[in-house]
């Protein structure tokens, strides 16, 4: 995703990085308490996890991350007036770099003259599944975590 | 037993399906097409600003919500 911000800049597309709740608490990175701690925890996603886009924090309450549907890791493209063009309930980088591809697209569409008017469109896009793979993040959280979640999804 | 603030109950201790479900709503999320609501966000020097002032600086920003996992 770091490199999707990269590639589209200069189209005029914004990127960020907007943090919730601990989906997986663990002993390294638990639960917050306190904005203060969440603050740190945002942070360290910058200076550990490599997170280039701008990193922004939402209350401690969650408000952001609940009202727009709750999910650990959804993406959204918004546009300039704040209407949404875009919503995933996961986030996979081909699926939001292949609907940016066609909103740019849109935009000269538009420049070149054509009339276009939304209308909406359902798909099923595919998503990494590399169990193995997430297990070796949930390592960085804390045992605690891998514990929880093996027990919780298997 | 003292009841959970919500704020406690959305910053769960252990990743339990009835603690972890509760919040998990994305059919009830805002539809394409309209606006959609706006909420104070803060960058890491804790400097507030909203997700409106972020968007309009773009003709499309990706917004992706996460956590360290």
């Amino acid at each position: 995703m770091n490199q999707i911000a990269g590639r589209w800049d200069l189209h005029g597309v914004g990127s960020v990085f907007l943090y919730t709740h601990e989906a997986h608490p663990g002993e390294y990175w638990p639960h917050h308490t306190s904005f203060e701690q969440k603050l740190r925890h945002a942070r360290a996603l910058r200076d550990i996890l490599g997170v280039t886009r701008p990193i922004l924090v939402d209350a401690l309450d969650g408000a952001c991350h609940l009202a727009y549907g709750g999910m650990p890791n959804m993406t959204w493209i918004i546009d300039r007036s704040g209407v949404p063009a875009y919503k995933s309930d996961w986030t996979d980088s081909h699926s939001v770099e292949n609907a940016i591809q066609y909103f740019v697209a849109a935009v000269e569409r538009r420049r070149a003259g054509e009339k276009l008017a939304p209308f909406n469109v359902e798909r099923l896009d595919l998503r990494n599944a590399d169990r193995e793979a997430f297990y070796k993040g949930l390592e960085r959280n804390g045992p605690k975590a891998v514990r929880e979640f093996r027990a919780a999804i298997g | 037993m003292a009841e959970q603030s919500l704020t406690e109950r959305y910053n769960y201790d252990e990743f339990i399906r009835e603690k972890f479900e509760l919040g998990m709503r994305f059919d009830e999320s805002p539809p394409l097409g309209k606006s959609a609501p706006d909420f104070p966000l803060w960058d890491l020097d804790g400097r507030e600003t909203r997700l409106s002032a972020v968007c309009s600086a773009h003709a499309y920003t990706i917004v992706e919500f996460g956590s360290f996992t």
